[in-house]
């Protein structure tokens, strides 16, 4: 085995792993793990309703910024 | 009668009472129009599948909506605890109500649903909610509305006070330590492989890439991670003094540059494993600390949870309701009978009884009329009160106790501070041992490498191991184990005084005793209608009708109610009423010979006197109840060799009476507040170390004399803040649990000393015959660490 094949695997896996911790790390600081109880529970919860919902905010929250975005250009008058 | 279950809120009810509903022909029973108008709102949403959820969990039944609501959309309201972010606005909510999971679902889904709402997530653990809204679409109000809709309650708080620090602290700790984890972990199989070429041969170009992929994970480890410990270090050098994070980052810092040299050398071996480990291990010590102080925050929430967070307040002759924090001095407040007061202020208007029994230690109630001051903590007893602020709220006893818990996590004892000096010294020993050993190895002819390499061993095994830990570990398993008993010791420190101390004084009324009267003995003078007592002492909320309206009780359970025409409370003298032709009264001796009726007095103790038509009936005697276990705590205390010692303002008869029934010998009677203090010094000047029990303003002097001052929860502000340990239970049993917490955890850090001296003086000694390799002592060294942290979670086993 060539010293090349094993530091590629080596590479490979310690940045699929570094990649592992980099999402964690995503995770812990946008606050996805300061509620520990909210595994358990909300599991219970987690059905096809809740996904519609979430999509429906997502989609509400692009609309409410584009609604903005067309008030500003109508505001906006170029300097003549 | 059949009891039947609300539909809503799953209370218990007569059927009587009970709103019958009838829909798609079934039959559902409520309890109140708010359970029904919820449910019939949450059927016509189509969130009826809450009720599912929702199993068997008991509700709130709404509460009776506020007419607040135009507060929330209000300029000051806004800059206070709104922020914008892209146009939106977001904010921080405590949701009042919530039970179960199924209120959190319910919470959510429901503000989902809400157009205008783009973010609404609530922490399912302590119920806190961040809502983001485009402000064009909805105003706070109606969101805030929304949420009272469904019968729960939203209130803003400040996350920047305290949340966000412990919460950015504990992320930040959290985040280093996954990454020393991880590369922990993945170093320890590259360092399989090496140690097997170590002993099999290896070839050097495979030796290489092994050597590379080692180092690119110690780095992270050793610099983002171990940034703690370098910056712990950088101040210790500035200040001129050496700690254990000197040692640490010595040791792990010079294997690193030795391994960064021998890698790109291609001399010997590296000791990248070692690296990481060293700074792992140690990490994991920090982050429990962290930790616990995140707890304490959680803890600090929900005290302040449990006290009222609105008043209602007069302002332009209109009633509205705030919350207290925005309670500012001269606001009107208006209390009604029952509550409980939580801002001190001058009364304006009206005039009535308190409760003052945990402020005071006196169990009669005082009568305050306007001009008058009421205290914080005391109770409205009897009438509708409007009084005058004249403190806020963080001035209030409540507050206090928060500020209390954050000295208790951020001071460090005294024998902490001992260790901390001892392992600088310690520090510089084993450097030096250290830097001796590597030139001794030099000069005895090893080679650079091992020489170096038993150096660090002797470093590393040195490590901060038991003595860096071994009072922190303690003290704050013993700090924790007390809160968690409803104890909270102010700082760590007085953990060990408390354990040496030999003398206990305790306050008699509301330390030993309830401070609540108790019928001890009743006399029928002429036969009379039990059933008119009873239905005069009902009448009043006053501790001495309560406490005959409980005898009665006792004695007789078909008594009934009759209904009394003309019920008048007698400003601190009694009750009177009409029943029929008949006038009733009933009051103390005071009142009765105010009313002209013949009664021999001969009597000490406090006693109420029933009369009908100026003829007096009956008389009940009234003492002051032992509290719950006062008597075996004293016995306990006795068995562990500290001598109890009683003092009271109250007179020679009554305190010989207490003392004699709970088992103490010296008593001390009559005593004013000086009085109790100039004790407190007598027993210093006989080289006593003395702890002091008590609970009101009476004992805030002889409090701040005492080497460690205990006071009750519900005592009086003054003498929560001068006490170094508040017993929230106020009960005797949490005054024995301190003082077993406070024993064990000395004797613990007792134990953690003694176990790091032996560990150090066999493994130092064997580091430097060269025995032992760094990866050998890095693990060794946590193995010792591992040993006191689980010697201190014994303190946890105290039942």
């Amino acid at each position: 085995m060539s010293s090349n094949i094993l530091a590629m695997m080596l590479g490979v896996s310690t940045f699929l792993g570094a990649l592992g911790l980099l999402a964690l790390l995503w995770g812990l600081r946008t606050g996805q793990f300061d509620d520990q109880e909210k595994f358990l529970e909300s599991a219970k919860y987690d059905t096809e309703e809740e996904l519609k919902d979430a999509i429906a905010l997502e989609k509400r929250k692009k609309k409410i910024i584009q609604k903005k975005k067309k008030k500003e250009e109508k505001n906006y008058s170029p300097p003549d | 009668m059949a009891k039947v279950i609300c539909d809503h809120c799953h209370l218990e009810f007569d059927e009587k009472v009970m709103i019958k509903d009838e829909v798609n022909g079934e039959t559902l029973y409520f309890c109140c129009k708010g359970c029904q108008g919820i449910y019939h709102l949450l059927r016509s949403e189509g969130l009826d599948d809450f009720y599912e959820k929702v199993g068997n969990n008991k509700l709130e039944p709404p509460k009776n909506i506020h007419d607040d609501l135009h507060k929330f959309d209000l300029e000051g309201f806004k800059n206070k605890y709104i922020k914008e972010k892209d146009g939106f606005y977001e904010i921080n909510l405590i949701i009042e109500g919530i039970h179960c999971s199924a209120c959190v679902w319910l919470n959510e889904k429901v503000l989902h649903q809400t157009e205008g709402i783009i973010e609404a997530t609530i922490n399912y653990t302590n119920n806190k909610a961040k809502i983001v809204w485009d402000p064009d679409t909805i105003k706070l109000s109606q969101i805030i509305e929304k949420i009272r809709s469904i019968g729960y309650n939203g209130y803003p708080y400040d996350p920047k006070l305290q949340e966000e620090r412990a919460n950015k602290a504990r992320r930040d700790y959290y985040a280093r330590l996954l990454v020393a984890i991880f590369a922990t972990m993945n170093i320890m199989w590259i360092a399989i492989a090496q140690y097997a070429g170590y002993f099999t041969g290896i070839r050097s170009d495979m030796k290489n890439v092994l050597n590379i992929a080692e180092f690119v994970l110690a780095t992270p480890a050793l610099f983002y991670t171990g940034w703690i410990y370098f910056r712990g270090a950088y101040f210790a050098l500035k200040n001129k003094f050496i700690n254990m994070d000197v040692l640490v980052i010595t040791g792990a810092s010079l294997a690193y540059a030795y391994s960064v040299y021998a890698m790109i050398t291609h001399t010997g071996e590296v000791y990248f494993d070692s690296v990481t480990m060293i700074i792992t291990f140690v990490f994991v010590g920090k982050y429990l600390e962290v930790l616990s102080k995140k707890k304490a925050v959680d803890a600090m929430d929900n005290l302040m949870g449990s006290i009222p967070t609105e008043l209602t307040i007069i302002k332009d002759k209109e009633k509205s309701i705030i919350s207290v924090e925005e309670i500012e001095e001269g606001d009107i407040i208006e209390i009604k009978p029952g509550d409980k007061i939580v801002i001190d202020g001058i009364i304006v208007n009206g005039e009535g009884n308190f409760d003052l029994s945990s402020l005071t230690g006196e169990s009669e109630p005082v009568y305050k009329k306007e001009g008058d001051e009421i205290l914080s903590g005391s109770i409205c007893l009897d009438a509708v009160i409007r009084y005058k602020a004249t403190k806020n709220f963080k001035h209030s006893m409540l507050s206090s106790i928060v500020t209390l818990l954050e000295e208790s996590i951020s001071k460090k004892p005294s024998i902490e501070k001992l260790a901390d000096t001892i392992s600088g010294y310690f520090s510089l020993v084993i450097l030096s041992i250290a830097l001796l050993t590597f030139i001794g190895w030099y000069i005895h002819g090893v080679g650079f490498e091992k020489s170096l390499i038993i150096g660090i061993s002797v470093i590393v095994i040195a490590c901060p191991c038991a003595l860096g830990l071994a009072t922190p570990m303690a003290a704050l398993i013993g700090i924790n184990t007390a809160s968690s008993k409803g104890i909270l010791f102010k700082e760590a420190e007085f953990l060990e005084t408390m354990a040496k101390s030999d003398t206990i004084v305790l306050d008699k009324t509301g330390t030993i005793t309830e401070g609540k009267p108790k019928v001890i003995n009743s006399k029928v003078l002429h036969p009379f209608d039990k059933n008119l007592l009873y239905s005069l002492v009902k009448s009043s909320k006053h501790p001495i009708s309560k406490a005959i309206v409980k005898y009665l009780k006792e004695s007789d359970e078909n008594i009934k109610e009759y209904y009394l025409s003309n019920l008048k409370n007698i400003e601190a003298r009694g009750i009177s009423g009409e029943y029929k032709e008949h006038k009733l009264f009933g009051g103390n001796i005071e009142l009765i010979k105010e009313i002209g009726v013949d009664f021999d007095d001969d009597i000490n103790s406090t006693v109420f006197v029933f009369v009908i038509d100026k003829k007096a009936v009956a008389y009940f005697e009234l003492k002051d109840s032992l509290k719950k276990d006062a008597k075996e705590v004293i016995k306990e205390i006795k068995k562990r060799g500290i001598k109890p010692i009683m003092l009271t303002g109250d007179n020679e008869k009554v305190a010989n009476e207490i003392a004699r029934e709970v088992g103490i010998d010296e008593v001390h009677h009559s005593l004013f507040p000086k009085d109790k203090a100039d004790m407190i010094d007598k027993l210093h000047k006989d080289k006593k170390i003395v702890i002091m029990v008590g609970d009101g303003i009476n004992d805030a002097l002889a409090l701040s004399r005492a080497d460690i001052a205990i006071s009750m929860g519900n005592g009086a502000d003054v003498s929560v803040e001068v006490s170094d340990v508040v017993l929230l239970n106020d009960d005797m049993q949490s005054l024995l649990d301190a003082l077993k917490i406070s024993k064990k955890a000395y004797a613990t850090i007792k134990e953690n000393f003694t176990l790091s001296v032996i560990y150090n003086s066999i493994t130092i000694p064997l580091a430097v015959m060269g025995y032992v390799m760094p990866l050998i002592a890095a693990l060794s060294m946590s193995l010792s660490s591992l040993i006191v942290v689980g010697n201190s979670f014994r303190i946890r086993k105290l039942k």
